[in-house]
């Protein structure tokens, strides 16, 4: 209580300080005044009774400050001082000031920035009830629906008898979730209302989805067990985004009727705001329906094929329970399964039913796909980030070292006078802190930009990604933290070796001298900051030229005037039955398009993430145990994509429904599936159990399906609307993915006349997905991209704080020199030996950086090739490149300061003294 | 005449008790007072009489406030409050054990 008024009285006196000063400043005089009277009224003249008072009293300035010193804010006083001076230190240099703060705005920024995806990708859980009590069964990304043993033996997708009966043995689940792990689009109508069919993308779940994660409805309900059972009536939750999108938060959507796939769906609730769904992908679910309800809208029914793998399981697990004993628990019932499993029956597979694990992983950040296929990248740009912080602390090292030693003299003037060392210390620190404060500020600044650059270029062409860039509170106080240390560290170095100068040396010797300019602490921290720009320039080549290979490959196809329709009859409500009529339809519509030159259909096209997969085997051959994927197409699918036949010939019009069925392979698969030399046309393929079905026609190019990477991909194709030989049911025709076009000129039109055409055969044939070829093509770049671009931005990061480094040093070192430059020129020294001798110094010094990078470069390639392609050392171009850039940057930042050296005036620099 | 300086410590156990005696003082009279009071003997440091006064206000023993002296001066007239008397009472006992002691140990010679 006294404390609280004793502080209330020292606020007080803070606020007053100018009126206290003058009252203790009255006081005192009064009291001088009275006994120089008392002195003279005893008979001392005026002179010698005021310096008596003096005597008697004290020194009043002295009493005056040690009176304002008790009340206890002496030290706010001179810290007020200090930052004062500090400031105006900084701002009577502004070069140095703005070069100090940017270099930690941007080291730090972009640290910070990094952190943010890192924290937002990698590190944060779902936002449900409790994440860390969830499990998933399962570790890897397999997908979508798989029936035969995986390649590895652990196995992240079961079927819906597998969950089933997890969910009934396990009481170790309080819930047992299941989710769909391929998602794919639905064609989604408003019902009583003029909306066009859209396609949204939808997950089928288990009733007790929403329950396992917590989660409560923003408006309805959400889905429940009794929605999902077989026969019930189709009920839907949509996601908050898309309810916000597209209906504006209409709360009347609740409980109204949709058209999902052209079946009636009630929209029963709107799913949280924050849910994104249990997994991290560019384009969350729109809608959740229940797993029963699948068969119903798709037409296919794994869903009730107890072989069928295609769901994720996430489990919340009750308290104390311990995972080890689980997974055992759990492997030890799938191998059970597996034993009754016709795919797992053959000689070859039965071995592999020993080895089945479910792994338990933990399931409170969802299905983990994205972030293991990111990962790898983000972890590499924390490192690189690193390395550009370092060179970013290096410069402000160096700058302050420079400007330390610029200032000797003013220190040593300074301790002559009788400054405390340690006064000079804390003012130099002040000023340093000062710095990092005002540098850590922009940090948060570019952290902000940074992380939505970030973000925009992981992700060019989502606006749904739920990953937020917003640096949170631990990462903005890792960024001010940051820079505080980078102040405090590279700042007492130059503080204490500034103040602990001998002012007489200094004094003494004067501006002039001939000593090298820069100390060697300075030169090693220019040569680190070489060397690591060289590695990030290195590393920037790399990534680049591992693009452009990329994107030069031989893809074997042809691009020009090419677009791709991705559609879907199967959601528009078609049967395998009527799809004969529908693709002669569409051929004959889309053709009908003036300036229509070719119209391909296919199950699914070139460079898409996409792939059908079976087991092959020649007819009168062994089973080679290898499988090989295959397209279904039209006669004009070929020419549509650009694939060109080398043998026999593609599909023609002879190739009719009751025609025997054909195929075309490509030329790995001939590789594969034949002895050199020996003719594939008029051989049978198929199945292992019916290798007679397809009789080769043709041999066309290896077009790269899925993705460039995929080498040696062995493939073959199909006639739409033929019958397999062995096949004697009544015909069951595959629904297509894809129409490819080809027009004889570019048509900008061609997304709307693709609409327009698909609408007026049947309202429900909607467009999924249009693209030209080409931009289908570099979607699959994107990511090698963006890796190219950041490495590219860090590595010009890199290399400008490096130049500038370098700057400031060079530059330094003329000032330190000019009058020894002038003498040099008195004496008959030229201007361009002059500009020579400072670029030489400058040089040098990146000369022994670039010795000392170009190990360090090889060194890093070997931890980062995985993430290049096809390329396992540094190459000599990106090498080249990297070297010839960094050597200009050199010259550009010695060349500056050594013209400034050589414009020297031999007179003034010798009077300058 | 002999002065002395005053034992540290004492000076705001001096201010306290001349402060009870007159009651309303400034400085100045502050320093007479304890010079006359003392026969002359204790000679206070003048000047030393102000920071011990503004530690004193910080602690709440006195307060002051602007008055104006015989002579027509302004003056700044510091009184005791109730904390203060608390204090001197407090500092006296102090001071008398300590005395005490002191005089024990050289009467014992």
């Amino acid at each position: 209580m006294s404390e609280a008024r004793e502080l209330w009285r020292r606020l007080r006196m803070l606020f007053h300080r100018r009126q206290f000063q003058a009252e203790l400043e009255e006081e005192m005089r009064l009291h001088l005044e009275l006994r120089a009277q008392e002195h003279a009224e005893n008979g001392l003249g005026a002179e010698a009774a005021r310096r008596t008072a003096y005597r008697r009293f004290g020194n009043p300035t002295l009493i005056g400050e040690k009176s304002y010193m008790t009340w206890g804010w002496g030290w706010l006083e001179s810290l007020v001082q200090d930052v004062r001076f500090a400031l105006r230190q900084l701002w009577k240099t502004p070069g140095f000031t703005i070069t100090a703060i940017l270099t930690l705005a941007l080291g730090i920024g972009a640290n910070a920035a990094i952190f943010t995806l890192v924290n937002a990708v990698l590190l944060k859980d779902l936002p449900v009830v409790d994440p860390q009590s969830l499990v998933r069964l399962g570790d890897s990304d397999q997908c979508c629906v798989n029936r035969g043993p995986e390649n590895v033996n652990y196995y992240s997708i079961h079927s819906t008898d597998t969950w089933q009966r997890f969910r009934q043995n396990d009481p170790e689940f309080e819930e047992l979730a299941a989710m769909q792990a391929g998602l794919g689009p639905l064609v989604v109508r408003r019902g009583h209302s003029d909306e066009a069919a859209h396609s949204v993308n939808a997950e089928f779940i288990s009733g007790n989805y929403f329950r396992t994660f917590g989660l409560l409805p923003a408006a309805g309900r959400l889905l429940q067990d009794s929605d999902d059972v077989p026969g019930a009536p189709i009920t839907a939750v949509m996601s908050y985004a898309l309810w916000e999108r597209n209906y504006a938060r209409d709360s009347s959507v609740v409980g109204s009727t949709f058209w999902i796939n052209t079946r009636a769906a009630t929209i029963v609730g709107i799913a949280p705001e924050q849910f994104y769904g249990d997994r991290m992908q560019s384009t969350p679910p729109g809608v959740y329906l229940p797993i029963e309800s699948l068969p119903g809208l798709r037409g296919n029914d794994y869903v009730h094929e107890p072989e069928a793998r295609w769901l994720y399981l996430i489990g919340r697990v009750k308290p104390g329970t311990a995972l080890a004993p689980l997974q055992q628990k759990l492997s030890a019932q799938l191998r059970q399964i597996f034993t009754t499993n016709k795919y797992f029956s053959s000689a070859r597979d039965r071995p592999l039913l020993d080895r089945v694990q479910v792994p338990l992983t933990p399931g409170g950040a969802g299905i983990r796909n994205m972030q293991a296929a990111y990962g790898s990248n983000l972890r590499l740009l924390q490192w690189i980030a690193g390395l550009v912080l370092l060179i970013a602390c290096a410069n402000v090292a160096n700058l302050l070292l420079v400007r330390g030693m610029g200032r000797k003299a003013e220190m040593c003037l300074r301790t002559a006078l009788g400054a405390a060392r340690a006064r000079i210390v804390r003012q130099l620190l002040t000023e340093s802190l000062l710095l990092a404060v005002i540098g850590g500020i922009s940090a948060l600044a570019v952290s902000y930009g940074g992380a939505e650059l970030l973000l925009k270029l992981a992700f060019p062409s989502s606006n749904d990604v739920p990953i937020h860039a917003t640096p949170s509170l631990i990462v903005q106080g890792f960024a001010i933290a940051l820079s505080l240390v980078t102040g405090v560290l590279f700042g007492v170095a130059p503080a204490w070796l500034s103040a602990g100068a001998q002012p007489a040396d200094a004094l003494r010797s004067g501006s002039r001298t001939t000593a090298g300019g820069a100390s060697i602490l300075q030169r090693a921290l220019v040569v680190m900051q070489a060397a690591l720009s060289l590695v990030l320039l290195v590393g920037a080549g790399l990534f680049a030229q591992s693009l452009s290979k990329l994107e030069h490959f031989d893809l074997k196809l042809d691009t020009a005037n090419r677009y791709i329709v991705h559609f879907d009859p199967e959601s528009a409500g078609y049967s395998r039955a009527q799809l004969a009529a529908l693709y002669r339809t569409i051929e004959d519509r889309f053709h009908q398009i003036p300036g229509l030159v070719k119209v391909g259909l296919s199950t699914y096209t070139p460079m898409e993430s996409y792939n059908d997969n079976t087991s092959v085997q020649i007819q009168g051959q062994p089973n080679l145990y290898k499988s090989s994927s295959y397209v279904w197409a039209n006669s004009e699918y070929f020419d549509s994509v650009g694939t060109r036949v080398v043998m026999g010939r593609g599909f023609g019009p002879q190739d009719s429904p009751t025609a025997p069925a054909v195929a075309v392979v490509n030329q790995v698969f001939v590789k594969t599936f034949f002895k050199p030399g020996e003719n594939p046309i008029g051989a049978h393929l198929g199945g292992p159990e019916s290798p007679g079905d397809f009789t080769i026609v043709g041999v066309v190019e290896d077009t790269t399906y899925g993705s460039v990477r995929w080498k040696d991909h062995s493939m073959f194709f199909l006639r739409l609307l033929q019958q397999p030989a062995g096949d004697k049911k009544p015909a069951d025709y595959v629904f297509t993915r894809a129409i490819v076009l080809e027009t004889a000129r570019p048509m900008d039109n061609m997304e709307a006349l693709s609409r327009r055409t698909l609408s007026s055969i049947n309202p429900n044939l909607s467009v999924v997905k249009f693209q030209t070829f080409s931009s289908q093509i570099g979607e699959q770049f994107t990511h090698a991209r963006m890796l190219s671009r950041l490495m590219t931005l860090f590595g010009g990061l890199a290399l400008l704080l490096a130049a500038v480094g370098l700057y400031g040093v060079t530059a330094y070192g003329v000032a330190r020199r000019t009058s020894e430059i002038g003498i040099r020129m008195a004496l008959g020294a030229e201007r361009s030996g002059v500009v020579a001798m400072i670029l030489r110094s400058a040089l040098l010094q990146t000369v022994i950086g670039l010795a000392i990078g170009v190990p360090v470069a090889f060194y890093g390639v070997t931890l980062v090739k995985s993430q290049l392609y096809e390329m396992t050392t540094v190459s000599g171009g990106a090498l080249a490149v990297a070297v010839g850039t960094l050597l200009a940057a050199a010259c550009v930042a010695g060349l500056i300061p050594a013209r400034r050296a050589a414009s020297v005036d031999p007179a003034r620099a010798l009077r300058a003294e | 005449m002999q002065r002395d300086e005053i034992p540290p410590g004492t000076l705001y156990l001096l201010i306290l008790k001349t402060l009870a005696l007159h009651g309303e003082l400034h400085g100045y009279e502050i320093a007479n007072s304890i010079q006359r009071t003392s026969d002359e003997v204790l000679q206070v440091e003048e000047g030393s009489l102000y920071p011990a006064l503004q530690r004193m206000l910080i602690k709440g023993w006195v307060t002051a406030e602007w008055g104006v002296t015989a002579g027509n001066r302004r003056a700044r007239y510091y009184k005791l409050t109730a904390a203060g008397r608390k204090q001197l009472a407090l500092e006296l006992s102090q001071f008398e054990r300590v005395i005490g002691a002191i005089t024990r140990v050289i009467q014992t010679a």
